[in-house]
């Protein structure tokens, strides 16, 4: 089994999650009426283990929105909104943070970075994807992260994580976008991208 | 209730008999955290289950899998001196956080089921379970008290088995 990726194969797969989260911030941008800044994504190639904490400490409250990927790749996206972040972005869109209107406005914004996420991978790859429903969960990070790595690839030891930050200029308003490909979707990824096994 | 934690992360298994220790597994999602004691010996242990059976039966990483995690806790906390009489089990996670739509039962359901299975094989008595639903949880198993403590998300730690009169607790 292959556990280890190479740096120009981290590359190729962290541009790709560049122009995925772009996308996404552009239309974030449109929807919240204010600049979105987008970090350079980070590539985690780690035992699944230690993916979950990767991304936080795993007893951290979230909100995380879940977009399955189908068609010719199988994976998911996912969104986590700390607890500042999901304020903020509630109050941006006029909506009370923690009452079930704010995990709907939520799970909104996650469906449309979630889908402009995926058809800029479509785009990108030439892969015959789409996003199924999103699924909106409110949540410690650890039991969110390691069931979404789990539910994508059972058989796996080593899980990949690309991480994107988005944040609102000048508020508090970091979130993280996360690419999780079961193992056959990561070589599937890296034979488009022209730098397969 | 203070003491050193100890992280038990995916897949890892932790013994002791250090009545300080408190072993932690964090953010239980359709995991299982499986704890056994011997409260009169002070002996405890918790692996962190991820899936229901193993590949083969000699993996690196028996606390990783129900089917082997079961015996392998079992040995474990019994050469730190636990009566295997005595020894109690509790079973916390096993949620369906997301549902992916891809197997009949998901995963949560799957671990539970073979951890109970695998609990019977053994001949270890199940004394309490705080499983299934779609919350995340996080067990703790403070070694000298002999107490399993479950928070979660957004709650408090809640006694599961140690601080009460012995009662078959389930909650589902």
């Amino acid at each position: 089994m292959k556990t280890q990726y190479t740096e120009v194969q981290l590359d190729a797969l962290r541009e790709l999650a560049n122009i995925g989260s772009g996308n996404s911030a552009t239309a974030l941008s449109q929807m919240v009426g204010r600049p979105i800044d987008v970090s350079a994504p980070t590539a985690f190639a780690l035992p699944i283990g230690e993916a979950a904490e990767a991304i936080g400490s795993p007893e951290t409250p979230v909100t995380a929105v879940l977009v399955p990927v189908c068609g010719d790749l199988d994976a998911v996206v996912l969104l986590l909104f700390q607890p500042d972040a999901a304020a903020t972005l509630c109050r941006l869109l006029g909506v009370e943070p923690g009452t079930e209107l704010g995990v709907s406005a939520l799970g909104e914004i996650g469906n449309v970075l979630g889908t402009n996420y995926i058809s800029a991978l479509g785009t990108m790859t030439g892969l015959a994807i789409e996003p199924r429903p999103p699924q909106t969960v409110a949540d410690m990070l650890g039991a969110v992260l390691s069931s979404a790595v789990i539910g994508v690839d059972e058989t796996r030891d080593i899980a990949l994580l690309l991480d994107s930050e988005l944040a609102t200029d000048g508020e508090e308003c970091a979130l993280s976008f996360l690419l999780i490909p079961s193992e056959g979707g990561v070589a599937e990824l890296l034979d488009r991208l022209g730098v397969g096994a | 209730m203070s003491g050193t934690e100890v992280m038990v992360r995916m897949g890892e298994l932790a013994t002791s008999a250090d009545p300080g220790d408190v072993l932690v597994s964090i953010g239980l999602g359709s995991c299982i955290g499986l704890a056994m004691l011997d409260r009169k010996a002070a002996v405890a242990g918790l692996a962190h289950v991820v899936l229901p059976a193993a590949p083969s039966p000699d993996v690196a990483t028996p606390g990783k899998f129900a089917d082997l995690a079961v015996p392998a806790l079992l040995e474990g906390v019994c050469a730190l001196g636990a009566a295997r009489h005595r020894i109690e089990a509790a079973i916390v996670g096993g949620a369906q956080m997301f549902s992916f739509g891809k197997g009949a039962l998901d995963i949560g359901a799957r671990n539970e089921a073979a951890t109970r299975a695998a609990l019977e094989a053994a001949g270890v008595r199940l004394r309490a379970a705080a499983t299934g639903g779609g919350t995340g949880r996080t067990v703790r198993v403070h070694v000298g008290e002999g107490l399993v403590t479950v928070k979660e998300a957004g709650g408090r730690d809640e006694p599961l088995l140690g601080a009460r009169p012995l009662a078959m607790e389930v909650r589902r």
